[in-house]
Order: structure tokens, then C-alpha cells, then sequence
């Protein structure tokens, strides 16, 4: 309900706290095994992509939740915000955290996030009774999914490494996109009065798949061992959750008709 | 650990910069004739895209204009300057080519549905509006409400990456390596106040004439908040090298 009337609360599926259980220690988890475990080989180094992809479910699992609601503008704009203040605080926690930088980013994005949130209902006057609760957990998200997709393309997440190998590169700018697709495009996507979470969430996963594809190619740059995996298991995770995708929208769909090709010239004399 | 209060002490005016260039750039949001979906179909006023994906885009090619004079030169009103002038050409041409397809491709004419009578050129909009649309297409009064909010985007765009920039320079950091830190901390403030005041309006104004226009205290105080943080956090990370 990107730009019509106001909604109601998102039903069904799983519940909200096992989700954000999900997408903070699948992210956090992810992280810290790729950067200790690349220490010993940089093949390791794809379990960052994967916490990411926890996150990345987790947040469009929580814009789910808060657009379902109707925001008056639409969807992509949450998104943004997300990465907006996810880039913030994730650069901010690499850097004053050293070892425990992607907690201190992830407890940063969720304090700006809360105030963005308490502006927004306060302030704005949105009046929406999770705004506040689902911005500390998008910007939460936004923050987990940069910094793994970070560690995933540098190998580690001490911040000079990842200043120097995707920072000043501007490999960041592809981060933003691709962690903000994930996370904003799942619900724009599948929206509607028949909107199911398992579908919507189908639709982050494969968006993950594709973040980590990509966070793979760029991770050639550091090393061949760590890209190849990451390449394969993203490529891997896109045409599983693609694949299951598909077969939810069959499910929902009333009914699936082929069309065949498009008639021919002669055709339509 | 570092010295945060140090930092902020040493910072505290870059501090205060950051947090001026948000609210203008919070401000200059409500000056863009955006009218989301509707609008794509000609069904209200304004450009057919969201307001954060038109400030984004002005506000970026400011931020290229600023960075490319800041290379040049350390003065900061040239570099504000040049940060307006490009976020102001993006938003003219987004804006011009917008019209073409809605009067030569779409076929309506440029009408507003919420003043009856442009407040510039004083021509009749009411009579053009066709019969169950909010407006169509970028009247007179909505495309230079635009092109000001393109001055003052660029412009806070433009002071938000000069403040952060200036932040670093005494920190001896490697210049690509600021560059891209400085860059992408601009970007992260700028969709944080490109999106507060797009839930202020709700997603679509016709520009400074429309009704919705004045509610912009409301969303310039809370970007004053938001962007205040950033900026703490920001300058932190930037000064803390």
C-alpha cells in the first residue's frame, strides 16, 4: 500500500521476534565467523555475505511489517532511510569499535533509528504504533547488511582495510544499492491485499543472492579463493529462492495461464 | 579508545555546518513538485517519481559539482555555490524534459489543481485540469518552486561534504580514502533528509503554492535532530582517524 490509504497490521507467518532473533545473530555470527575464519583461509570469507542475507531478510521482513501500515509515500523511500542511517553507523562502529565494531554499528543505527522513529510519530505525526520499534529495526539491518557485505568483499572488517578496499573505491555506493534493494524492494514488490510473508520474503532472499553475487565479483580484487565461493553459493542461493519464489506465485495466483509468443505479422493480417 | 570529547571540541563548528546543510536540505525537499505514482500517469501535479529518488538525484550531481570545484579551490561559498548550480541544472532538466512528455507525449496541458490561478504568471489553471485528476504536468509556479529547491539542496549538499571534507584534512588521512568517507557519509545524511520531510508531506507537493508547504517547520526541526546525530557520529569517525 505504497501510496493509497492508510492499512492495517501485517498478519501471518513468522513472528516478528524470530525474525529479528534471525537477522541479528545470523548477521552478527556471519560476520565475525568470516573475519576469523579468512584469517586462517580467505575462502571463508562468503559466511559475511550470508549474515548479510539474515539481515537483509530481517529488514524486509520489519518494512514489511511497518508499510503494511501505509506510509503515504512509497516503499523505497523506508529503504533508503534504512541504508542512509545503516552507512552512518556502520562506518562510525568500524571505526571507534576495532574488534567490536559491528556491535557498536549495529547498537548506533538502532539509537539513530529510534530517534528517527520517535521523530516521525512525535514530531511528523504519523501515528503509526510500530514506527519507532520498526525503524531501530530496519536501521538495524541496513547496518548488519553493510558491514557483511563489507567483510564478505575485504575479507575482514577492521576498518582500514575496508576504508581502503571498498570505501575509497566506491564499492560502497554498490553495497548501498544492492543491500537497499534487499531491503526495500521484497514489499514493493508482493504488496497487496493478497501479500503472504513467505512470498515477500522468497523475494529478499533472492535479492540477497544477488548482493552476494555481486560482493563476490568485487572481492576478486583481494583474493581469487575467497570470490569463486562467493560467486558459486550466491548464484546458488538466487536460484533456490527464485525458484520457490516462483512456485509461491503460483500458489497465490488464482490461476497460471501461458499465453504463448507474441502473434506474427502474418498473423494479425 | 579516542578522545571523543577532544574530537568534538576540535569539530564542533564542522558539527554545527552538517547539521545547517540537512535542515536546508530537509527544507529544499519541500520546494520539488513531486507527485509520486499519480503524477507518472498524469494524474497530479508534479514529476512522476518519489521525492527521495528526485532530491537524491539532484542532490547527488550537486555533490559531483562541489566535489569537482573543491579540488580546485577552498572557498566555501564557490563551493556552495557550485553545489546549487548543479543540483539546480539537474532539477531544471528533470523538470523541462518531464513537461515535453507530458504536453507532447501524454497530451495535457501544465495545470494546477490546488491554486486557481498561478501565482507567477496569474494564468487560469482550474479550467485546464482534466475531470478527475489532482493537476497534471509542472505549471509555471511548480518548476521554479523546483529550481529553488535545487538551490538549496545542492547548496546544504554542498555544506554538509565541504564540513565533512574540512573535518579530515588536519587528520592526515589519505585523500581517496577521505574522498570516499567524506562522500558516502553526504549520502547517508542526504536520503536521512530527503525522506523525513517526504513523511511530512506524505509523498507529494506541488511546490511552495501548495497548501502542504507549510508544514515545513515541522520536518526541518526533526532533520535538526536526526541530522545533529549523524553529524556527532560522522565527525567522530572522520576526526577519530
Amino acid at each position: 500500500m505504497s501510496a493509497g490509504g492508510p492499512g492495517g497490521e501485517a498478519h501471518g507467518g513468522v513472528a516478528p521476534g524470530k525474525m529479528i532473533a534471525f537477522g541479528v545473530l545470523g548477521g552478527l555470527i556471519g560476520i565475525y565467523a568470516a573475519h576469523f575464519l579468512s584469517i586462517i583461509n580467505p575462502a571463508f570469507s562468503f559466511i559475511g555475505a550470508l549474515g548479510a542475507i539474515c539481515a537483509i531478510v530481517w529488514g524486509a521482513d520489519a518494512v514489511r511489517r511497518v508499510c503494511s501500515y501505509g506510509l503515504g509515500t512509497g516503499v523505497p523511500s523506508i529503504g533508503m532511510i534504512a541504508l542512509g542511517m545503516g552507512v552512518i553507523a556502520s562506518l562510525f562502529g568500524l571505526a571507534v569499535g576495532g574488534i567490536a565494531g559491528p556491535i557498536v554499528a549495529l547498537i548506533a543505527a538502532s539509537i539513530i533509528g529510534l530517534v528517527i522513529g520517535l521523530l516521525a510519530n512525535k514530531v511528523l505525526g504519523m501515528n503509526i504504533p510500530i514506527m519507532e520499534k520498526s525503524m531501530v529495526e530496519i536501521g538495524g539491518a541496513g547496518a548488519l547488511a553493510i558491514v557483511g557485505l563489507s567483510t564478505t568483499m575485504a575479507g575482514t572488517f577492521m576498518f582500514d582495510e575496508v576504508l581502503a578496499l571498498v570505501v575509497a573505491p566506491g564499492y560502497i555506493a554498490v553495497i548501498f544499492i544492492a543491500g537497499g534493494m534487499g531491503i526495500l524492494h521484497p514489499f514493493n514488490a508482493c504488496l497487496g491485499p493478497d501479500e503472504e510473508q513467505d512470498r515477500t520474503l522468497a523475494v529478499a532472499f533472492e535479492k540477497g543472492g544477488i548482493a552476494m553475487i555481486i560482493a563476490g565479483i568485487v572481492s576478486m580484487v583481494v583474493s581469487t579463493t575467497a570470490a569463486i565461493p562467493t560467486i558459486m553459493i550466491g548464484a546458488f542461493i538466487w536460484y533456490i529462492s527464485f525458484a520457490k519464489f516462483y512456485e509461491l506465485t503460483k500458489r497465490d495466483a488464482y490461476k497460471v495461464l501461458g499465453t504463448g509468443l507474441l502473434p506474427t505479422e502474418e498473423e494479425l493480417q | 579508545m579516542i578522545d571523543i570529547a577532544g574530537i568534538l571540541m576540535e569539530n564542533i563548528s564542522y558539527v554545527l555546518l552538517i547539521t545547517l546543510g540537512g535542515m536546508l536540505i530537509s527544507f529544499s525537499v519541500h520546494f520539488v513538485p513531486v507527485g509520486g505514482a499519480p503524477a507518472a500517469m498524469a494524474q497530479a501535479t508534479g514529476i512522476g517519481t518519489g521525492t527521495v529518488q528526485l532530491a537524491a538525484g539532484a542532490g547527488l550531481t550537486g555533490l559531483i559539482t562541489a566535489g569537482t570545484v573543491m579540488q580546485v579551490s577552498d572557498s566555501l561559498p564557490l563551493i556552495i555555490a557550485a553545489g546549487a548550480v548543479g543540483a539546480m541544472i539537474m532539477m531544471s532538466v528533470t523538470m523541462i524534459v518531464g513537461t515535453w512528455v507530458y504536453v507532447y507525449g501524454v497530451g495535457v496541458p501544465p495545470a494546477s489543481a490546488k491554486v486557481k490561478y498561478d501565482p507567477i504568471t496569474k494564468d487560469r489553471q482550474d479550467l485546464y485540469v482534466s475531470q478527475g485528476t489532482e493537476g497534471h504536468g509542472l505549471p509555471t509556479v511548480s518548476y521554479v518552486s523546483g529550481v529553488i529547491g535545487g538551490l538549496l539542496g545542492g547548496g546544504g549538499g554542498a555544506l554538509v561534504y565541504y564540513a565533512l571534507m574540512s573535518a579530515g584534512l588536519d587528520t592526515g588521512i589519505a585523500m581517496a580514502n577521505l574522498v570516499g568517507l567524506a562522500s558516502v557519509f553526504a549520502v547517508g545524511i542526504f536520503f536521512v533528509n530527503a525522506v523525513i520531510p517526504s513523511y511530512n508531506i506524505g509523498g507529494t507537493i506541488e511546490g511552495f503554492h501548495d497548501p502542504k508547504f507549510k508544514k515545513w517547520p515541522k520536518a526541518v526541526f526533526s532533520s535538526l535532530i536526526a541530522t545533529f546525530m549523524c553529524a556527532l557520529v560522522a565527525v567522530l569517525t572522520i576526526g577519530g582517524l
